[in-house]
């Protein structure tokens, strides 16, 4: 018996003992279930949990799909795809599905979707509690915290682009996140009111890692946070600078004024594009400054 | 006795014992249990089916696929292994009865030790090799199935640009997922827990009147001894909530007798991408052994003095 009792408690301390299923749970998945799961078999009730949540998402029962997930996370809190898979459908579909949903009014749509939103959060917070070691889901944090379609359900736009530029270095640090995570955190951190001297800085240590870094937002924004350091600098020169060309320079300079909806600041751009369109004889009718901005979209404009 | 006597005494004992368990395998291969492998295989492959969508990049394509192989396929295991073990054990004292088979072998100088070690060593072997088999077929889909999420993984994300490094991380990562070390410790853990199984079996037998009654009693205790954890500690943390004396007696006798089959959960962590340590399926090893020699010494006790 005591060495049960040991081996029973350096297995838990191992993680390699599931936590002991709550009596909540067992009342959900029913007694054949119950016993199924006690048996030594919970990932295979997790598992036939999971097609039955994929039903409930194809008919759209969100409230189902909802108390599914939070049963099958019970039975196998260590399956990333499983905590990912629920707040997806949660932040995504269900807010998604309440965007169009023509049977409520505008102001009950809005808050369906805002608490779908809150809801999908709150499950991969919970997830991460569980698993702080998982890179994939600090980054999937980091990801729906700063998607353009959804940080508008979060009351602070400052705080949950800090919060998913720390999610996004705390996946880096587990050295097993893959590249993309490194700039994801700069992409985040570089629309963080206060925090622009802080991303100048980590804009030129990644950039100054070489070509794999050097995408077209890196550069934008390099160029972005470099006016906002020196207001008084060339911007035509550092323009050309980073992007080689002039063509290149006001192609990718449009398109970075063009992307509002994704809260990018855009410190010495407008005049940058005066600049280039001045260099490359770009008559003023065709300006990408006199054309109409995309709409911002956001609740604002579905709920109306 | 001389050491060259006892010598061979104890030569006699294991291949007395090994025969009898040979023909207990010749004769449950007989009775067509092998069957169920095919059941086996359409569960295997139907698990590759239920790859559902997700949400992501390459990094999620097939994620879903290779665990629910592992899961259904070790699950299924654990189901095939614990039926055969209890229901064979089961069968096999009354059909030896019934055939008269035992009255002619207990006739002969064949200790009912050898007798009972023989049938239980019979069972072993059977869900040995069932679960061997099991294991190949298992390991051989998931092994195949690896390699084409593999394969897809790279391609979506060398559409998409990813650079070497990381299609090198993420394929580092999807084989993780694929068959390897633990895979086979969880399997390991199957076969523990059906021996542990196995033995219990074959000391209920001894006193049972039925296969039935049997396989009813193992079935109740399998599920019991789930809940021993549960016992131990109400008698380890006894006092603090009151428990009167018999709650007390009953919880030490049921952590003293029962086996803890949690243990034997590991194969769920497995299923969730942990590492299962050698020296964790080492310490399991030795639960089972344990319990097994227990149950066995008992049933000889039992069956020493059973009249026929």
């Amino acid at each position: 018996m005591p060495y049960e009792q040991a081996l029973g408690n350096s297995l838990r301390d191992a993680g390699l003992f599931p936590p002991a299923l709550q009596i909540t749970t067992r009342d959900k998945i029913g007694q054949t279930s119950s016993a199924v799961a006690l048996g030594g078999l919970r990932t295979l009730v997790a598992t036939f949990l999971n097609l039955r949540a994929f039903t409930y998402f194809t008919e759209q029962r969100w409230q189902d799909v909802e108390e599914t997930f939070n049963t099958i996370v019970d039975l196998a809190p260590h399956t990333r795809y499983y905590w990912e898979t629920g707040s997806w459908h949660m932040a995504y579909n269900a807010a998604s599905y309440y965007i169009n949903d023509s049977k409520l009014p505008p102001l009950r749509r809005r808050e369906a979707w805002r608490m779908s939103i809150l809801k999908g959060r709150v499950f991969l917070e919970r997830g991460i509690r569980n698993n702080p070691d998982d890179w994939s889901m600090l980054a999937s944090y980091g990801f729906l915290l700063s998607d353009s379609n959804k940080y508008p359900a979060f009351r602070d736009k400052n705080a949950s682009f800090a919060a998913a530029a720390d999610a996004y270095r705390k996946a880096d640090a587990t050295g097993k996140a893959l590249g993309y995570v490194k700039r994801s955190a700069f992409y985040a951190l570089a629309r963080v009111d206060g925090r622009e001297a802080e991303a100048l800085a980590e804009a030129r240590r990644l950039y100054a890692q070489g070509k794999i870094n050097h995408t077209p937002t890196m550069k934008a924004l390099l160029f972005v946070l470099q006016a906002w350091e020196n207001p008084q600098m060339d911007l035509l020169a550092s323009a050309i600078e980073i992007f080689e060309t002039p063509e290149n320079a006001y192609e990718a300079l449009s398109a970075h004024w063009e992307r509002t909806r994704d809260g990018f600041p855009v410190h010495g751009v407008s005049k940058a594009i005066v600049l280039l369109e001045e260099r490359l004889a770009i008559p003023k009718d065709q300006s990408v400054l006199n054309k109409p901005l995309p709409p911002p979209g956001g609740p604002d404009e579905w709920f109306r | 006795m001389s050491s060259t006597a006892a010598t061979s005494s104890k030569g006699s004992h294991l291949s007395r014992i090994w025969v009898i368990a040979t023909h207990t395998f010749t004769q449950l291969v007989r009775m067509k249990v092998f069957y169920f492998l095919a059941v086996f295989a359409v569960i295997a492959i139907a698990s590759n089916f239920f790859d559902l969508p997700q949400h992501e990049g390459p990094e999620a394509v097939g994620a879903n696929v290779l665990r629910s192989i592992k899961s259904w396929s070790l699950g299924a295991m654990t189901l095939f292994s614990v039926v055969l073990s209890v229901v064979a054990t089961a069968l096999l004292l009354p059909k030896d009865a019934e055939d008269r088979t035992l009255y002619t072998i207990l006739a002969k100088p064949v200790p009912r030790f050898d007798y009972l070690a023989g049938k239980l060593l019979g069972v072993l072997l059977l869900v040995f090799v069932s679960l061997a088999l099991m294991d190949a077929l298992m390991t051989a889909v998931l092994q195949v199935r690896t390699n084409m999420v593999v394969a897809q993984q790279e391609e979506m994300a060398k559409a998409m640009g990813w650079p070497q490094d990381a299609i090198t991380s993420l394929r580092n990562e999807t084989l993780e997922s694929g068959p390897n070390a633990s895979l086979q410790g969880a399997v390991f853990a199957v076969f523990l827990r059906a021996s542990i199984m196995a033995s219990l079996a074959l000391l209920i037998s001894t006193f049972s009147s039925s296969t039935l009654f049997t396989t009813i009693v193992s079935f109740l205790i399998y599920f019991i001894g789930h809940f021993q954890a549960d016992a131990r500690n109400l008698y380890l943390h006894s006092g603090e909530a009151g428990e009167g004396v018999f709650a007390r007696l009953a919880s030490l006798l049921l952590s003293l007798v029962l086996p803890d089959f949690q243990l034997f959960n590991v194969i769920d962590a497995v299923i969730e991408g942990q590492v299962l340590p050698m020296i964790a399926v080492a310490k399991l090893a030795l639960v089972g052994l344990y319990y097994a020699v227990f149950f066995t010494i008992a049933s000889w006790f039992i069956f020493a003095d059973k009249e026929f």
